[in-house]
């Protein structure tokens, strides 16, 4: 992965609380994320990781489901009871059909099956410390393109794009998350909340779709695409 | 040790018990032909007391007194043991009972007394008394010897009978029961040798000829069931081996060459770096689907499950897929069922089952090809299908098409985990709905169906 591409979001040395018990999947992601720019403060068991977060010096906290002492859901909720809203991922080696669901209900924010690419679990933490703008305004305005939400249209330049439901709905995710990367994965589970699609170039076929209907010839591309990582809807300078 | 074996063997029980019904009806008819025997002797004495006594009644009883005193010496002893003439005083005239026997009543009928001669022990006696014309008292007694003689005879014929009956009873239950002990020893040898490891081995069962060589044969048939459920695991675990290896094997030749070619050349090595963690990826998702089908095929939870549109399926599975079908050049159509088909099940793992079956039917259909997915109500019963214009399945592969890892051999170059049809047959499986395979329309490529039960369908009548 080429330089340029990994420094699209400036960290501004945000805290990541990592709560993981294995020591080189800790080692490797602290690695990462310290060379992207963030803080980590790593613990290895529930009850240090809890103790950490309940001193608010985090920004964002990542945490193994499956930990010795208190496990990570039980750290999720005593936090929660706590009244700390810090955003949370929670990492698992399981995959069972409810276990993303016990998950979240537990009070984290996202989930990410084991083993995933480093670059999902950044997009991810940059995600959950960028929360989607959803305002309640029925219009959304991003460089060349403007969204109408009631009548479902869209104009780029003024120019208006004829876009499928799919389509739209696709593009409307992408403009609410400016500048950020979004992995294939987080586009199927959001856009079309589906998991465990045989293919993940699906994304990438829709994606080619939306972007031959709003770059006309001649005009600026706005969808990149992040190699071996997912796509991002480029913000004008 | 080996004696207490043999007792308790189901056999030597049988053996036992059937000796205590011959013991049962052996003692029984004893008592019939006892009971028989006393009736017979009652019916006779009687008869010759009472047939005596008429005919010596008509005799003068100067001839009468002749004859009782010259009886004993007379055959007439042999039926009549006992005599005597009494007088209206029941004082002896003649004759060899000496006193007249207590409570007895001269009323010509028969009686059972007992007799207390002056010297020796009492005995019983059938007394008959008879009042003759001129006052006197006929008295005519039978001894039960005869009787009790022929008891004795009949109880000693009963022990004599019984007692090798008996112990070649015993005997044979014990030559049967060893006999059945032995067989289910060589059961119990074949057992562990299976136990220990030998899966091939099989219980001696013959011919099935009884019912305990029909159960060896039945455990046979069970352990065949099991031996190919485990050869077939075998081959799954060999196939996931193979299909780990290749590209395994593949990204670590990659790896060495651009070791090798070292730092010479950096974008080379971030090429193979970037080519070998694909492999990896290919590796993880063989494993993630295999660990994915287990966890469906043993879930029972069924929390997930609600009333499901399998129109919104199609619906959506075909907006997802239409693209990319596109962009291969080939065609999906949605055919909308002319009933609206719910059924109970969970939404995200139709819509896995359903996205699986068009991504195997864009797979293998060539360019230029149509899929059509929809649903149907056949019958009744709600089903999903997806039909291709593909190379088609033989009959004969069907079957084996829906077992794991199974890969025709036209598909080989295809890629893919080969776990997808899998993974369709544990959804479905876990929804209690069908697979099946038919030929396509108009005989070309293959159609899935899956057919949902007709008990789902009345449930989610039932909630509406």
């Amino acid at each position: 992965m080429s330089k340029e591409d990994t420094d699209f979001f400036s960290p501004n040395g945000k805290t990541v609380l990592l709560v993981e018990d294995d020591g080189t999947i800790a080692e490797e992601i602290a690695a990462e994320l310290t060379a992207r720019g963030f803080k980590v403060l790593h613990e290895a068991t529930g009850n240090a990781g809890l103790e950490a977060a309940l001193r608010l010096e985090a920004d964002i906290m990542v945490v193994d489901r499956l930990l010795p002492g208190l496990d990570g859901l039980s750290v999720i909720e005593t936090m929660r009871q706590q009244g700390i809203r810090m955003p949370v991922l929670v990492l698992s080696a399981l995959s069972a059909v409810d276990d993303r669901v016990t998950g979240l209900k537990a009070g984290g924010d996202d989930y990410l099956t084991k083993p995933f690419a480093i670059e999902e679990l950044v997009a991810r933490i940059e995600a959950l410390l960028r929360r989607p703008d959803d305002t309640r305004s029925t219009k959304l305005h991003l460089g060349p393109i403007d969204m109408d939400l009631i009548e479902r249209r869209v104009w780029r330049d003024g120019r208006e794009i004829e876009l499928l439901p799919r389509e739209f709905r696709l593009l409307e995710y992408l403009m609410r998350r400016p500048g950020q990367v979004l992995t294939r994965s987080m586009l199927l589970e959001d856009v079309w909340q589906y998991r465990f699609i045989p293919r993940t170039n699906l994304v990438d076929v829709h994606i080619g779709k939306l972007r031959r209907k709003i770059d006309g010839p001649g005009e600026e591309p706005l969808i990149e695409s992040i190699r071996g990582t997912g796509f991002r809807l480029r913000v004008p300078d | 040790m080996f004696l207490t074996e043999l007792f308790r063997t189901a056999t030597f029980r049988i053996t036992l018990m059937a000796l205590a019904a011959m013991a049962g009806v052996m003692v029984m008819q004893f008592g019939l032909v006892y009971a028989q025997l006393e009736a017979v002797e009652s019916r006779r004495s009687t008869e010759l007391l009472k047939g005596e006594a008429e005919l010596l009644a008509q005799m003068s009883p100067e001839h009468l007194e002749y004859v009782i005193r010259r009886r004993a010496t007379d055959d007439l002893r042999l039926i009549i043991n006992s005599a005597g003439l009494f007088d209206s005083g029941h004082a002896l005239i003649a004759g060899d009972l000496r006193t007249w026997p207590k409570g007895l009543k001269a009323d010509g009928k028969p009686h059972n007394v007992e007799i207390y001669p002056e010297e020796g022990d009492s005995y019983p006696l059938r007394v008959l008394a008879e009042k003759l014309p001129d006052g006197t008292i006929l008295v005519l007694g039978r001894s039960f010897h005869l009787l009790s003689e022929q008891k004795l005879m009949l109880r000693h014929t009963m022990l004599v009978a019984a007692i090798p009956t008996f112990v070649f009873a015993l005997f044979l239950g014990i030559v049967l029961s060893h006999r059945a002990l032995s067989r289910v020893k060589e059961m119990h040898e074949a057992i562990d040798r299976i136990m220990a490891g030998d899966i091939h081995e099989r219980l001696p069962a013959a011919k099935e000829r009884d019912d305990l060589e029909r159960l060896a044969g039945s455990v046979n048939r069970m352990l065949d069931r099991l031996e190919r459920l485990m050869d077939d695991m075998r081959e799954v675990g060999n196939d996931i081996a193979h299909d780990l290896r290749t590209p395994l094997s593949r990204m670590r030749a990659r790896l060495e060459r651009a070791l090798s070619a070292g730092a010479a050349d950096p974008a080379a090595l971030e090429a193979a770096v970037g080519r070998a963690v694909d492999d990896l990826d290919q590796c993880l998702g063989i494993i993630t689907a295999l660990l994915r089908i287990a966890e469906i095929e043993n879930s029972r939870r069924k929390a997930g499950f609600g009333q499901v549109l399998l129109a919104d399926l199609v619906a959506d599975v075909f907006d997802l897929y239409e693209p990319i079908a596109e962009m291969e050049d080939k065609v999906l159509v949605a055919k909308e069922g002319e009933a609206p088909c719910f059924v109970w099940g969970d939404r995200h793992l139709l819509i896995e089952l359903l996205a699986n079956l068009v991504d195997n039917a864009i797979k293998f259909t060539p360019e230029g090809g149509r899929i059509t997915l929809g649903s149907q109500r056949i019958n009744g019963a709600a089903s999903l299908f997806v039909t291709d214009t593909g190379v088609g399945i033989a009959p004969a592969e069907r079957e084996a098409v829906l077992s794991r890892f199974y890969r025709s051999d036209k598909s080989r170059h295809v890629p893919g985990s080969g776990l997808g049809l899998s993974l369709v047959c544990a959804i479905a499986h876990l929804h209690e709905a069908h697979v099946t395979i038919e030929t396509g329309a108009e005989g070309i490529g293959t159609c899935f169906r899956i057919t949902f039960p007709s008990a789902f369908l009345q449930k989610v009548e039932d909630c509406t």
